[in-house]
């Protein structure tokens, strides 16, 4: 029987815990931002599941403002990737580093 | 024992989809695999009686924030030269892998700790649209505005970034 909350919860921190790994551990760009959605969208699932398991409506609202956040983040984040791309034809995070440290390489 | 089954098979998709969008090396797979996991994750909504949330999952987490990626990557266009040149399990991937396994646990567990072992009898209101719209013009008005101020800095930004400077 896994229609209980623990096991939503594991599902939750597993989306979390991959987009840690694609967020430190890929160059790409868009699998960045990708990561990222992919945390936001387990910390949805986290908040939907404590709002079945108390049950209280008010983590389902959040889940719910959450989704506006992901979508203003997903227009940020995609603009200015193509904005990036437009600098210097490249995806690879590696080519950005002045954003940083505020020098080129 | 519908509902289990139903979770098991959304849990696979979503397992399989995630996987998909940090392994994948194409960004254009990696859309297609979170388009998986954007539907599964709407569908594990829907399994919690969250029916207000599954149609705006739908609406704005398959409709808008999938479209508008899976236009970018178009837009971008690259081909495999254009890609970042990384191995599949690179060395920062392997380190983050590890260390980041006792922040799942500890996360699991304090989260764990907040809820019971089972999911409690709700009735058929649960999750509605009414019971949502209650509490979110309620007790959460002001956030509600907070967002939609925050909606229009975003659009604003983006135009702004995406805008071509004059020379």
């Amino acid at each position: 029987m896994i229609w209980n909350p623990h096991f939503f919860t594991a599902l939750a921190v597993f989306l979390i815990y991959i987009g840690i790994v694609g967020l430190a551990g890929r160059k790409n760009l868009f699998v960045i931002y990708l990561s990222l959605e992919l945390m936001l969208n387990g910390i949805n699932l986290a908040f939907v599941t404590l709002s079945r398991a108390r049950p209280d409506m008010d983590p389902a609202v959040i889940a719910l403002l959450m989704v506006g956040v992901i979508a203003a983040e997903a227009a940020i984040f995609l603009a200015m990737i193509v904005h990036l791309f437009g600098l210097k034809r490249s995806v690879n995070s590696d080519d950005f580093r002045e954003l940083a440290d505020g020098r080129s390489r | 024992m519908v509902e289990n089954i139903v979770t098991l098979l959304l849990a696979l998709f979503l397992g399989i989809g995630s996987l998909g969008v940090v392994f994948s090396r194409r960004p254009a797979s990696s859309v297609v695999s979170f388009f998986a996991v954007t539907i599964s994750i709407a569908g594990l909504f829907a399994i919690l009686n969250q029916t207000f949330l599954f149609v705006s999952q739908i609406m704005i987490g398959v409709g808008a924030v999938v479209v508008v990626t899976a236009v970018a990557v178009a837009t971008v266009n690259l081909d495999n030269r254009g890609l970042p040149s990384e191995s599949r399990f690179s060395i920062p991937m392997v380190v983050t892998a590890v260390t980041a396994i006792p922040l799942s646990i500890l996360l699991y567990r304090s989260l764990v700790s907040t809820m019971g072992d089972s999911f409690p009898q709700v009735d058929g209101s649960f999750g509605s649209i009414e019971a949502v719209a209650e509490r979110l013009f309620g007790h959460w008005a002001l956030p509600f505005e907070i967002l939609s101020i925050l909606l229009l800095a975003a659009m604003a930004g983006a135009v702004a970034i995406a805008r071509k400077e004059k020379k």
